[in-house]
């Protein structure tokens, strides 16, 4: 039986104010995540995507649930845990007079690392996320790609097997953004690590991860691969149609399989769930009208979160 | 793990902290400006009183002890303020670490700091008032910087619980719990001259029995060394405990999240 990243059943988190009112974050939240997987987590702000991943990471503990991380019981065994998981936060933060290398020796120690294995190690996460210029750089002088190159650097010290995202790529310009998704997509295939990774960006979540869990209030409400997540919810193609003169739109929206349409003057935006069948019968009902061009679309992630977030 | 990991995870908070002192302009201030002001001031004051050599001896015993105490239990502090400032107290806490590596780590680098200061305010003491600490000898020196040093950690660890239980504005505990130590543990006055309230909080307190042993050596007298050492070593352990239940606490209501944004 090959073991799993994360076994977690019926996880439950409240926050309670001082004046006792307590606020629900997660709500029963159960779900395994296979070794070696790249699973997302989506949702919009608020959702309880970094609770969750802090819960994972044993930083916090829920109120409810069982939680078992690399076939270890979350509570029983955190130490254990914690040598063999790392994280990387959203808005990384580290102590902000000491340098890139300064910072990685410092975490490395509270890893156990030392001596010559503690600077090649240092040394080798300097060479790995490409931060040899900025090695002797003061954390507080950094730009905050090379601030979220560090905090990969440091979640990388101990080798995890398991690693935590959260948000990596926010706030970053886009072809920091792709750069940053290029690295982690390295690390999971040459150090042969999970990762769960939270972010409400579509095309990373797309373009990296297995698996997804959509979270919305706390509560998941799908999970499957990002192909099967815009079967299931019926998403259909997008089907853009530009033309000059007169279009029965009227009948297209009765055609079977349409799902949606949308109508401006000179252009219709159908939703279909058929294909080039509809296809074929939508271009029949233009035969008064000429069409200037056709744009199909696959539909994406984006509006699956739209569909899930509603 | 191995010993020398082991180790590693105590001084990465003392690396830490020494490097953000080094880079800090106004730990000048800590080292030099501050202590220089308490111990002339005290001193001056003997001079201007006219007072007995033993007076001097009591007053300047206890200058020492309170300004070593401020810089060393401030050093403790610092090993949850640096990171709270910094919001990168998850990183450290995802760690596989105790309580005691980052207590006894930052303690480390305030021993050394602490005994910075205490050589410098031997010397000016000997130099500018004819007061010679050393007297007595290397062991009761000893005895005494470890009671001082064992009073900074618990007051160092008393300020991180205070700020893992109510968050970023208990950060105010780590420069008020030298002020009530000041007050209550016989720095500048015997304890016998305070309310009987205050008398009973005292002889709670170890760093009263390391001054009454200290003092002893130039005002001939009885003290109880034995009993403030077992204080000292009983906070320290309740201390840790304190400490560990306050980090498990802040990870039961979130307070860790919260200090990291």
């Amino acid at each position: 039986m090959t073991e799993k990243s994360v076994e977690a059943k019926g996880i439950c988190k409240m926050y309670k104010s001082l004046l006792g009112s307590s606020t629900t974050i997660l709500d029963n939240i159960s779900l395994d995540i296979e070794a070696g997987e790249i699973f997302g987590l989506l949702g919009p702000n608020g959702s309880g995507k970094t609770t969750l991943i802090s819960i994972f990471s044993t930083l916090i503990y829920p109120e409810a649930g069982s939680l078992f991380i690399l076939g270890m019981n979350a509570r029983r065994d955190k130490g254990e845990i914690r040598k063999v998981i790392n994280i990387s936060t959203a808005k990384p933060n580290f102590p902000w007079s000491l340098t890139v290398r300064e910072n990685l020796r410092h975490y490395g120690m509270l890893y156990g690392l030392y001596g010559s294995d503690l600077s090649r190690t240092v040394d080798d996460q300097i060479e790995a996320f490409e931060l040899g210029d900025f090695r002797d750089k003061r954390f507080e002088d950094l730009s905050t790609g090379i601030k979220q190159r560090l905090s990969l650097a440091k979640a990388m010290l101990n080798h995890p097997r398991l690693l935590f995202l959260d948000e990596p790529t926010t706030g970053l310009d886009p072809d920091i953004s792709m750069k940053t998704r290029m690295l982690v997509k390295r690390i999971h295939e040459e150090e042969n690590i999970s990762v769960i990774l939270s972010t409400h960006y579509m095309p990373e979540a797309e373009m990296l991860c297995d698996r997804i869990a959509f979270l919305r209030k706390g509560r998941i409400v799908a999970m499957d691969t990002p192909r099967n997540l815009k079967k299931h919810l019926c998403l259909g193609e997008r089907v853009v149609i530009s033309y000059q003169g007169q279009a029965d739109t009227a009948a297209i929206e009765k055609l079977p399989g349409i799902l949606g349409l949308k109508a401006q003057k000179g252009r219709v935006e159908i939703s279909i769930d058929r294909g080039e069948e509809s296809l074929d019968q939508i271009i029949k009902l233009f035969s008064g009208a000429k069409i200037l061009d056709i744009d199909i679309k696959e539909p994406d992630l984006e509006d699956v979160f739209i569909e899930l977030a509603r | 793990m191995n010993w020398q990991g082991e180790l590693n995870k105590f001084l990465a908070s003392a690396y830490k902290n020494w490097i953000i002192s080094r880079r800090n302009i106004f730990t000048i201030f800590e080292l030099f400006f501050w202590p220089m002001i308490s111990l002339l001031s005290i001193g001056l004051l003997t001079r201007f009183l006219k007072m007995d050599d033993s007076m001097v001896s009591f007053l300047l015993v206890g200058a020492i002890a309170l300004t070593i105490l401020q810089v060393a239990q401030i050093d403790v502090a610092y090993v949850l303020l640096f990171d709270m400032w910094s919001k990168s107290i998850k990183n450290t806490f995802i760690a596989p670490i105790k309580s005691y590596h980052l207590v006894f780590g930052a303690l480390l680098f305030g021993i050394l700091r602490g005994s910075v200061v205490f050589i410098i305010l031997v010397t000016v003491s000997r130099y500018l008032f004819g007061f010679d600490f050393l007297v007595g000898g290397l062991l009761p020196v000893l005895i005494f910087l470890a009671g001082i040093y064992a009073m900074a950690a618990v007051i160092g660890i008393a300020v991180c619980v205070s700020i893992l239980t109510f968050g970023q504005k208990a950060d105010v505990a780590a420069w008020s719990l030298s002020g009530l130590i000041l007050l209550v543990s016989g720095i500048y006055y015997p304890i016998d001259v305070l309310p009987s309230i205050l008398q009973t909080l005292a002889k709670a307190i170890p760093l009263t029995y390391f001054l009454e042993y200290y003092r002893s050596i130039f005002i001939p007298g009885p003290h109880h060394l034995i009993w403030g050492a077992s204080l000292a070593a009983f906070y320290l352990i309740f201390g840790l405990i304190m400490l560990d239940r306050a980090i498990e606490r802040a990870r039961k209501t979130g307070i860790l999240l919260r200090l990291s944004e």
